[in-house]
This record gives C-alpha cells, structure tokens and sequence, in this order.
C-alpha cells in the first residue's frame, strides 16, 4: 500500500481536527514533551534538538505551502529555538529549557492573536464564538482572554523565577515541562466546553501544581505545601466530578450548552441538578479559593517556591475563572435564581475575610496569598453580575489582577534570594531609598491590586463594580468598597514601609537578575499601559461577552 | 490643545522632568519653580477667553479616552472652578519657593510629589467628566501621601495612612453612586448625569453616599479626625496646599456635584448641614482654643472656617453661597500664609509649643506684623479678604436660618480668640530665654513667599467685586438647577456661548 492512500485512508478514520481551534495549546505541549526528551538525553541533547528541529522546520514548510504563514512560521521558530538554545548554552541546561519553554510560549500567544484575527473576528470587532472538536472546545471571548492571560504570565514567570530556582537549587529538569502542562491545562480549562474536557483540564493543571508546589523537596514547608494542596485538590475534584455526575443525570448531556439548554425543560428534575451545582461549586470554589473553600491558600502559597506561587496566584484564578464563567453562564444559566445569591454571599465573605485577616499578617507573601483571596471575591462580582457587562469585566479584572501579582511576586523573589528565607514587612524598611527601582515596581503593583486610579486594577475594579451596579448588586459593590479600603490599607503598609522608613544596613540589597528585571518590568509597563489607555484591550474584553451557548 | 489641558499638563510635565534629572538638588528646584510658574502664566491666560458673565461651563476642550466605557477626556471651568484653580496655581510656586532650603532630603522626589500633586488637583477643578474628575481626586491621594510620609513630623506614617484610607472611603462610595449614576446613563458626561430625574429615594442614597466622600475632604465635624494629624505631620508646604487647596476639593465637590445633581435632597438636608456646619464651626474653634501647638490650633481653625464655607453653601442664597466660594479662596489665602509662617518660625525654633515662645515681636518685628496682617485676615477683620467672605456667608445664611447663623457668629468670635491670644502669647510679653532672644526674623526669600499673599489678601479685603463678578454667574447656575434662587432655571443656561450681548 503507498503512503498517499494509507493516508488518505486514515483521514477517513479519524474525524477531521480543526486545528485552528487548538492551535496555541500544540507549541506548549510539543515543547513539554520535547524538553522532557531533553531531559531523559541527558549529555546527548544532538539525539533530541536535532529530531526536533527536523519535526519542527518539516511542519513549519508543510503549513506554508498550505498557505498558513502564521502556524508555519511558529513551528520554524520552534524547530530551530531547541538546537539553537543548546549550541548557546551547552552548560546551562537550565537556561535552554526557559529559553525554548518562553519560546514555546510567544509562540502560544502568537497563535492566539492569530486565531482571533483569522478565525475568531475576521473584522476585528465582533467574536464569532466557534465551536471545535465535535464540541470540546469553544473558541470564543472567554477562551481568547484565558489564553491571553495564562500565557502572558508564564511567559513573565519564567524568566522571574530562573534565577530564584537556581539560588534554591531547585532548577530540575521537570519544572519548564511542568509548567508548560499547567499551563496548557488552564488554556484548555478556559475552552473547555465539555464537563469532561472541563474536569480532564482541570486535573491536567492541578497534578502539575502539585509537583511544582513540592518542588523544594528539602524544604519541609514546601512538601507541607505540595502534600496540603493535593490532598484538598484532590478532595475538592472528586467532589467536583460527584457534582458534574449529578448534573450528567439530571440533564443526560455533558456539553455544556447542551446543558443549559436541558436545564431549561420541565422534566428536569431540579433537585438532581441543584445539588449537582452545588457540589461543583464546592470543587471549583476551591480551585479559585473562595471563601469558605479558601483556607489551603495561605499554607500553600507561602510554602511553594515563590515565582511558582506567584504564578499559581495569578495563572490559576484566571483558568479557575474562566470554568466558573463558562459552567455558570452557559450550564447552568437556568438556575442562576439559585447560585447569584449563594456566589454573592460567597464574594462578599470572601472580600471581607481575606482583607481583614491580611491586616494582621506580616509574612509578605502570606499577605498576598490573602490579598489573592479577597480579589477572588471582585471576579466573583462579575460573574453574580450575570451579564455581558460582567463578564467582560471579570475577563479583564483577571488579566489585570494576574499582571499586578505576579509584578509584586516577582520584586518579592528579589528579597527573598536576598535573605534565603521568608521576607517579612521588616526586610522591606527603606527599600524605596536602597533599590528604589524596585521598591517603586512593587508599588505600582501594590496600588494596581490597591485600585487605584492610573493603574491597571483600577479599569479592573471600576468595571467589575460598574457591572454589580448595573445588574442592582450594590449592596455587594458597597461590601467590596469597604473591603478595598481595608485592602488599601494593608497594601499601603506595605508601600509606606518602604517609603517612609530608614533602610537597615544589615540586611543586603535585594538581587536581581536580568530575567527578574525584564520580567517585573514588563509588569509594571503593562500595569500603567492598561491603567491609562486601556481602550484596545477593553475593547476585545467588550466583544469578549459572545459565547458558544 | 487648549489652555486648560496646557494648565494641567505643564506641572505633570515638570515632574516627569525633574524624575528623569541627574542628582543634583538645584536644577530640580529651577525647574519646578519654572514650571509651577508656567503654570500659574497659563492659568492666568485662561482669564482671557473667559467670559465672566456667562454662568456655564466654557473653554471646553474634549477628547475620546475609553470609549468601551463611555468615558472621555472632558475639561471645561465655570467661575468657581477658575477661581480655585487660579489658588492652586498661585499658591504652588510660593510653596515651592519656601520649601528652597528647608527640604534638603530626597529633594527631586519632594518637588515631583508637588507638581504631580498640582496637576491632579487642576485636573479635578477642571474635569466635566465624572469618571476623569474621580480618577483626578483619587491620585490626588499618592502624592499627598508620600508627602506627609516621606517629609512630615515624627508620627507621619500614621497620619499619612489615616489620611488615605479616610479619602479612600469616602472616594469609593462616591464611585459607587457614579457607577449607579453611569448605570441611569450609560454615559460619564458631567452634562448628561445632571440632565437626570431621579426619585427623591435614589437622590437621598447618591446625595449621601457623594456627601461622605467631600465631607471627609472639607472636613466636616464629625470625619475630620484625620486633619490636625495631617497637617501637624506635613511638611510645611504640604500643610499649605492641603489647607490651601486640597480641602477645597470638598466643597467645590458639593456644589459642582452633589447640589445640582440632587436638589431634592439637597434642599431637604440642607437644614441637617446647616446643622453639622455650625457644630464644626463651634466644635472647631473651642478646640483651637485650647491647643498649645500652634499648628494644631491652626488646623482646627481650619475645621472651623472650612465649617463657614459649608454653611454658606447650604444657605442656598445667592449672597452666601457665592461668599463661600469667595471664603473657598480667602480660607486658601491666609490659612496656608499662617502655615508658612509657622514653618519659617519651626525652621528656627524646632518646637511649635506656643508656651516656648514669647515676646519675640521685639525680636522679629518683620514676622510678627505679617503674622498680625494674616491672623487678622484669617479672623475676617473688615478691610481684609476674610471679612468679605465670612460676612456675607452669615447675612445669607441669616436670611434662610436665623438660628445657624446666630450659633455660627459665635465661631467668628471665637476666631479672633484664639488667634489674637495666640498672637499675644507668642509676641507680645516679655522677651525671655535664650532660644526667644537668639530669633532670627525673616530672610528676604521668605518674605517675598509672604509678600503676594499679604498683597492679594488685603487687595481682596478691599476691592473684592472682581473675585465676585468670577464666581457669582456660576453659583447662580448652581442654585438655580437646586431650583432656589438664582436664575430660573434655563434662562442662560441655554444660551450659546458668548455672555453679555
């Protein structure tokens, strides 16, 4: 048999991919897969950058004779990224595996832009939403911003964290693959259209979390971290999955529009389907950390590494946001009289708690673990709100949300390797005089998470609560108002003790790395540009609202 | 780009250069004098295209900014909007100027705190759109905080946070009513929220929720618990642009917004104000009464005769709320003089208690008649500006609220209480000690500080219609959308522009 029938014959088999719908997912993973080759080849990294760069220049010329310029030239810059970063590096594994996994990534969001000019809004106003692989996935505002997001910010985590992993002595081999995982696994989370690419994606990310949270394994808080957030992670998925079986009986349908549309009919039965959304509400609850599922969040993310748990702040509420939107918008739409005052009840704890107890924290990080909780609840505002208002909002409340955090993770990195150990309000007095370049990064994300005007987080915050208003939420608005108050305070301390007090010479100057500097930097440009001139991207999270239904 | 947007940018300008300078201290200082003053050139430009007599609001200039939330870059002054921003562009290169030698630590940062500061202040005066009016109030806050932080007494960072947080509070529920406003809308555009018919409930809970966020900024009695910290802890020229100009936020925020946005509740609470005003003019000045820091007495005079502005702008008159914008101007005028003047005397002294001075009028007789001059100016002596804000703002206030206003004259007595007697102690008596005897009066810098704001004090105490003629057209506008007096409503609201014909 030649070859051209064998495949023609199996095209006839297998069903047609549309791959534009998964494309900025595929360089993440082949370059997962490829560094995890590298890793296994040990000394002979020839064995597998040449294959690869074989593989990637092949693919890369097929596409463009098939007139996809954009995929094909992403796949020859990926083929020729891994032998080249081996020829730049020879002794610096770890440096080649952040520079073909940042690679992979630019090459994620090219696609993704891509997509969205070719496939998704051809006139680059309105999003057609799409659906792919038999109804898998769906490309549409949620799916655009969520891999906007995840990747963005593990492309600034990777050169944050690398010479944090190496002071540590815990750059492994697996981390730059793990992390791609995640990442492909919150990307697939935000499309995911299915129950059952939902709960798949879900696990995809979370099992990778859970190595990356114990990567210290010398550390004893980081296996606390690690052991902690898989066995609740996993408490809360099997819970979730209870949840999204009830839902299965309830509706005999695990796509998600089919849901909803199920939801609808009288012969639904609603108790089945009600505890079904409440049990998936309790496993995604924890995923975001609402309250009252929040309380691994303070122990995990100060015992994981700090640019994994900078990372993990910033990247997981935005996949995690992303299903919450998609589940309760698209699935469960219909009974939406029962999770709007449960899910506002809920942002109004979950504000309150984590800005209250944060006041009384002094380890930095757990002070922006608590931080993280309490803008869990702002997201939660969009989606009570219900509406196309809040859902564009919560979208670009996540991105500026994810950018402020991982800008003040990553100026707490460069303490850290300072110190070697956990920072605390004390190691930050007079940073503004010692590193004021720093000092002043760190403030501009402090007041980017803080709200206030000039910066991301305030577009953020004006249109989750525009949105509450707008839906006639504004006792929740008002609960969020105070609690931003509270918040500001707890940020300004933060900033006034590196202000307002003397520096002491016996603690050292921070450290900061070229990749630290580029990476906080590029935060904080991102911070002012979408505090300022927020129009462009506004303007693709208002087109955003257009989902697959 | 018109003159507003040039007032306002000319200082943001300044302090962007000033960040980007080299390390020395002098260059820095030129440069925020020169742009302060350029400033001030351009803010005085705008009284050229002004019409005077034309109540509404003019010189607009507009630009889209957000459009995905209808928001835009919308500037344009009213009467009361130039007067005050003329203050703020007034006073910034005399704070500038006094600040020359006594800030000597992280002196770039000091002047960029100031010109960013100014810019956002403008920006607030000037700014017809609600969602640019409140990102301008807000930043506001950063640098005011750093300024009371950074350069300010031993107990600055706790005043600095209260502060913040006190006008974050209040700021943030007025962005909630914005936002509810903006939900009625769909549009930030000063003209189509005060286009609005709202039911009397909802203008109670937006009258309240816009109340607290300028109350706190006025202050008013009961939320001013931040501002003798404040301006105990800041530095001079803090102290003088937050009695100068920042409070004025507040009470510019009542009758630019919080009036004719909501009349009903307005003219409903009006008595309730009316109220509160006084308690804070009595509660203010027996307060002041018994400091024995000087510039803690200061700051509660200011609760006081900030307490009259509010007064008048509740009477709801033509004579005394036009006063309370005048009294806005004079308040600026000889409380942020008295402040300097109490900087120039810590300079020398390094103590405020007013019992470690006495009968240095001998010594320094060039500071103690300047002090005399102000103190008097700021106890509205006839013949000085204070006397031709405080006088009307109580003939008007008689007219609707006989009560208020015979409680409220009471704090005008009490005024030249505590200021004279201050006086007295710190200038009069016998010259004993050391530290009394080895003052040292005022440099020539520092008189030339005080010299503009004796002139426009005493030029306002005695021909006070031009500053009148400014600010009466758009406080009639004002009060006649509250629909009480003034114009009726829609004569000459209506009118193009182009004023007297």
């Amino acid at each position: 048999m030649s070859v051209s029938s064998f495949l023609a014959q199996t095209t006839t088999l297998v069903p047609p991919v549309e791959w534009a719908g998964i494309a900025p997912e595929l360089p993440p993973t082949a370059m997962a897969l490829a560094l995890l080759l590298l890793a296994v080849a040990r000394k002979r990294p020839e064995l597998v950058s040449l294959p690869a760069a074989l593989v990637g220049l092949g693919l890369g010329g097929w596409l463009i004779t098939q007139d996809q310029i954009v995929p094909g030239a992403v796949a020859i810059g990926l083929g020729i990224v891994i032998p080249a970063a081996v020829f730049a590096f020879p002794r610096r594994q770890s440096m080649v595996r952040v520079f073909a996994a940042a690679a992979s990534l630019v090459g994620a969001l090219v696609l993704t832009v891509w997509q969205y000019a070719t496939v998704l809004a051809p006139d680059l106003a309105v999003i057609v939403p799409q659906e792919a692989l038999a109804g898998a996935v769906a490309n549409d505002g949620i799916a655009l911003f969520t891999r906007l997001t995840v990747y963005l910010t593990a492309l600034l985590a990777l050169p944050i964290g690398y010479g944090y992993l190496q002071d540590r002595r815990i750059n492994k081999a697996e981390v730059e693959p793990l992390l791609l995982l995640t990442v492909v696994g919150m990307a697939a989370l935000g499309t995911a259209n299915d129950l059952i690419t939902l709960f798949v994606a879900l696990e995809v990310l979370s099992l990778a979390l859970y190595v990356l949270a114990s990567l210290a394994r010398r550390d004893r808080r980081s296996q606390e971290a690690g052991l902690k957030y898989f066995v609740l992670g996993t408490v809360a998925s099997t819970i979730m999955l209870y949840g999204m079986a009830l839902t299965f009986v309830a509706t005999g349908s695990v796509d998600l529009p089919g849901i909803g549309a199920a939801m609808g009919l009288v012969t639904t039965p609603e108790l089945v389907s009600v505890l079904g959304l409440g049990l998936v509400t309790v496993g995604i609850g924890f995923k975001v950390s609402l309250v009252p599922f929040q309380f691994w969040t303070p122990d995990v993310y100060q015992g994981s590494p700090t640019n994994i748990t900078g990372f993990m702040a910033a990247a997981v509420k935005a996949a995690g946001f992303a299903a919450i939107l998609r589940l309760y918008l698209v699935a469960f739409d219909d009974l939406a009289a029962f999770w709007v005052p449960i899910l506002a009840v809920f942002a109004a704890l979950t504000m309150i708690y984590g800005a209250v107890v944060a006041i009384v924290q002094h380890d930095l990080k757990r002070i922006l673990a608590y931080s993280s909780i309490t803008h869990a609840g702002y997201a939660t505002i969009g989606v009570v709100a219900n509406s196309d208002a809040g859902l564009s909002s919560t979208l670009w409340y996540l991105l500026t949300y994810a950018i402020g955090t991982l800008g003040a993770f990553g100026c707490v990195i460069a303490l850290e390797r300072r110190r070697r150990g956990e920072v605390t309000l004390l190691d930050l007095r007079g940073l503004g005089r010692s590193s004021p370049a720093l000092a002043g990064i760190l403030a501009l994300s402090l007041l980017s998470l803080a709200g206030i005007p000039g910066t991301a987080g305030f577009v953020g915050k004006l249109l989750v609560f525009q949105a509450g208003v707008a839906s006639g939420l504004v006792w929740l608005v008002v609960i969020g108002v105070l609690s931003s108050v509270v918040a500001a305070f707890f940020y300004l301390r933060i900033a006034g003790t590196m202000f307002l007090e003397e520096p002491d010479p016996a603690r050292g100057l921070p450290v900061v790395s070229t990749g630290l500097s580029f990476g906080v930097s590029v935060a904080a440009t991102l911070v002012l540009y979408l505090g300022v001139f927020p129009q462009p991207i506004l303007q693709i999270a208002e087109s955003a609202a257009a989902l697959v239904r | 780009m018109g003159l507003l947007s040039l007032t306002i940018l000319i200082p943001a300008f300044g302090a962007l250069v000033i960040a980007f300078l080299d390390r020395g201290d002098a260059v820095p200082k030129i440069v925020a004098l020169v742009t302060s003053l350029a400033a001030f050139a351009a803010s005085l430009a705008i009284l050229g295209p002004f019409q005077m007599g034309e109540p509404g609001l003019q010189l607009t200039e507009s630009l889209t900014w957000i459009p995905a939330i209808g928001a835009s870059i919308s500037l344009a002054v009213d009467g009361t909007s130039l007067a005050l921003i003329l203050l703020t562009t007034f006073l910034t290169p005399l704070i500038i100027i006094a600040s020359w030698d006594s800030i000597t630590d992280r002196v770039r940062g000091y002047l960029a705190a100031f010109l960013l500061l100014e810019s956002a202040v403008l920006g607030v005066f000037a700014a017809t759109d609600l969602l640019l009016f409140y990102v301008f109030f807000e930043v506001s806050l950063v640098p005011m905080y750093l300024i009371i932080g950074i350069w300010g007494g031993a107990a600055r960072k706790a005043a600095a946070i209260k502060f913040f947080l006190y006008t974050l509070l209040g700021g943030l529920l007025m962005l909630v009513a914005i936002l509810y406003l903006f939900s009625q809308t769909g549009s930030f555009a000063y003209a189509d929220m005060l286009a609005l018919e709202l039911s009397v409930t909802e203008q109670r809970w937006l009258f309240a929720a816009f109340l607290i966020a300028f109350a706190v900024k006025v202050p008013l009695f009961p939320v001013h618990t931040w501002l003798p910290d404040a301006h105990t802890e800041a530095p001079t020229g803090g102290s003088v642009f937050l009695a100068g100009v920042l409070l004025k936020l507040g009470t510019f925020g009542l009758l630019r917004y919080a009036l004719p946005f909501f009349p009903d509740a307005t003219v409903e609470f009006a008595p309730w104000l009316l109220a509160i005003s006084v308690v804070g003019i009595l509660y203010g000045a027996v307060v002041a009464l018994m400091q024995s820091d000087i510039k803690k007495l200061i700051a509660y005079s200011s609760v006081s005769h900030m307490g009259f502005v509010v007064l008048g702008t509740f009477a709801l008159t033509t004579t005394a709320t036009s006063a309370s914008v005048v009294q806005m101007v004079n308040h600026g005028l000889s409380t942020g003089a008295l402040f300097l003047l109490i900087g120039f005397l810590y300079e020398r002294r390094h103590t405020r208690q007013i019992a470690a001075f006495g009968g240095l009028a001998k010594r320094i007789p060039m500071m103690a008649g300047l002090w005399l001059v102000v103190s008097l100016s700021s106890l509205a002596l006839p013949g000085l500006n204070g006397f031709v804000g405080e006088f009307p703002i109580l003939l008007g206030t008689f007219q609707t609220n006989r009560t208020a206003a015979v409680f409220a004259t009471f704090g005008a007595i009490l005024a030249a209480l505590y200021l004279l007697w201050a006086y007295q102690r710190m200038f009069h008596g016998p010259l004993e000690g050391a530290d009394n005897e080895n003052t040292s009066d005022l440099k020539p810098r520092e008189i030339g500080v005080l010299v503009p704001l004796v002139v426009v004090i005493v030029a306002i105490g005695l021909y006070p219609k031009p500053l009148y003629d400014l600010v009466e057209p758009s406080v009639d506008r004002v009060l006649a959308e509250v629909g009480v007096e003034g114009l009726i409503p829609g004569d000459g609201l209506a009118e193009p522009e182009g004023g007297d014909q």
